[in-house]
């Protein structure tokens, strides 16, 4: 059943940041957009490097390991070498907390 | 209705068939490769395909229906026997002509062979292809020892990925390092220490001589007097650029087909990418042939557009991966003799960007387990400005206030 769970103070992630966190033993990456915030599957479908670790270039994440590029906002595949989508996950911040839907 | 006719559905012919129809050319494109399956990626082959940990259809570059609902023509299992470059016209097996109005030669390359006694026995293996991989892995599964031969880039995947599969593993190597030629003999300790450290043997400033054994390989032999017995054997000696296509016409060959930075080569209409392609490169100056993945890549989307008229200057900073164990090594930029190794992080912990600084500039830079600072490095390569060496050592600096704005 899918609820909202907090991951992170909002205050804690600056724009252009992202950091990994674990939801469910899930790892999942969250993205400070430029004041926007995104969550998405930190596993990259490519070959398993953590995309928190890589590079946000606006609204997408370059996979620090074969540089893959994916559109955070819908997890589409910007550049190979990955070729499957990642997934996307609701966001919302309440007061100072931002919970992604999982 | 105009024909683009690609020779080569490998990497960069793929992506230039993509490229024509993203960009709107709704002519015949046909796109032929002398490998009978679809365009499939290589940097798999020598890492977790030939550790079993992959099916060949995840390799696909693309689905099948892409091409079909793009309307690319693809002939496979066909290798063009002529091309009459002024007329036109590629003869294909059988007597068949195809009359193109453009034409990109995207052959790639095929491996070096060395007249090393016995190089022809059974057991001895090379791989630039799915059908090289699927012999190895048969070979890994019966076990034993492996010989691998030529530290370079694949040599080493190679040697890796026969390690994680149980192998015991005895590499050769003529130079002081793996990798010495890339990466100098400070970094290539570093790589040595990685396969070491993962049990992989290592024979270096020596030569493999013979292939020996009765029937299949058994044994080799090298320059300073050393038997080893073996299983099987893997030789990484470096490609050469499939030309043969054009050989005897008027496209110009100089290690490589020579194209400007437009993939243009001498003769109008026809134009080359990826591994073939001897091209002008205009951030240093001079022609380069690279064999890297990105090329292949990005060359066969800008040989498209070039072939629209839509060409801008190729001028992509060169790039690659190589994943050995559990190191995800980058390389960037454009190998030339430096004065200068600069050192970010710990070469101890094999966690470090090394950059190859000449004259104060960075021509290249190398990463173990740090992609995201190797590529914060592209744009100061592009940019060609003079850095502090202290900035650039510095892991407090980020890397992105070391290049101009505009780069």
């Amino acid at each position: 059943m899918a609820r909202f769970v907090t991951v992170a103070k909002a205050d804690s992630i600056q724009p252009g940041q992202m950091i990994k966190v674990e939801i469910d033993n899930f790892p999942v990456a969250v993205a400070n957009a430029g004041g926007t915030f995104h969550a998405f599957d930190d596993t990259c479908s490519h070959e398993d490097c953590s995309l928190a670790e890589g590079e946000l270039v606006k609204t997408a994440v370059v996979c620090p390991c074969h540089f893959a590029e994916f559109d955070i906002r819908n997890g589409a595949v910007l550049a190979p070498p990955a070729t499957v989508p990642i997934k996307v996950y609701p966001v919302r911040v309440q007061g100072n907390d931002v919970q992604v839907e999982f | 209705m105009p024909t683009i006719a690609i020779v080569g559905a490998s990497l960069a012919g793929s992506s230039a068939a993509a490229t024509l129809r993203e960009e709107g050319f709704d002519g015949r494109v046909v796109l032929i490769g002398a490998e009978p399956q679809p365009p499939y990626d290589r940097p798999p082959l020598s890492k977790n395909y030939l550790r079993g940990g992959m099916p060949f259809e995840k390799t696909l570059l693309r689905p099948l229906e892409f091409y079909r609902e793009r309307n690319i023509e693809m002939r496979l299992g066909t290798t063009v026997t002529r091309v009459e470059p002024e007329k036109r016209i590629l003869e294909l097996p059988g007597g068949e002509r195809l009359e193109f109005d453009q034409l990109l030669i995207a052959t790639g390359g095929r491996n070096r062979r060395f007249p090393i006694p016995g190089l022809d026995l059974p057991g001895v293996h090379d791989l630039r292809t799915v059908a090289d991989a699927d012999r190895i892995r048969e070979a890994i599964a019966a076990g034993g020892r492996a010989v691998v031969v030529g530290m370079g880039f694949i040599g080493a995947e190679v040697a890796a990925s026969m390690r994680q599969s149980g192998l015991e593993v005895v590499a050769v190597e003529p130079f002081k390092t793996p990798l010495y030629r890339a990466l100098g003999e400070e970094i290539g300790r570093v790589v040595e220490g990685l396969h070491r450290d993962h049990g992989v043997e290592l024979i270096l400033e020596d030569a493999v001589t013979a292939f020996e054994g009765a029937g299949k390989v058994e044994r080799i032999v090298t320059r300073n007097g050393r038997r080893i017995e073996c299983n099987l054997a893997v030789f990484g000696l470096g490609i050469e650029p499939a030309t043969e296509l054009v050989a005897g016409t008027t496209v110009r060959v100089d290690n490589g087909i020579v194209v400007d930075d437009q993939c243009r080569t001498n003769v109008p209409g026809i134009f080359a990418a990826g591994d073939v392609a001897n091209h002008y490169h205009p951030v240093c100056g001079r022609q380069m042939r690279v064999e890297h993945w990105q090329n292949g890549v990005k060359q066969g989307a800008a040989a498209a557009r070039s072939m629209l008229g839509r060409s801008q200057s190729y001028d992509e900073v060169h790039w690659f991966w190589s994943d050995q164990f559990d190191a995800n090594i980058q390389y960037a930029g454009f190998h030339a003799d430096w004065d200068t190794i600069v050192v970010r992080g710990s070469l101890a912990e094999r966690k470090f960007l090394a950059f190859y600084l000449a004259d104060g500039r960075v021509e290249s830079v190398v990463a173990i387990n740090q992609g995201r600072d190797l590529r914060r490095t592209l744009p100061i390569i592009k940019a060609r400005v003079r850095v502090d060496p202290a900035r650039l050592a510095d892991p407090t600096v980020d890397l992105r206030t070391l290049a101009p704005a505009s780069a």
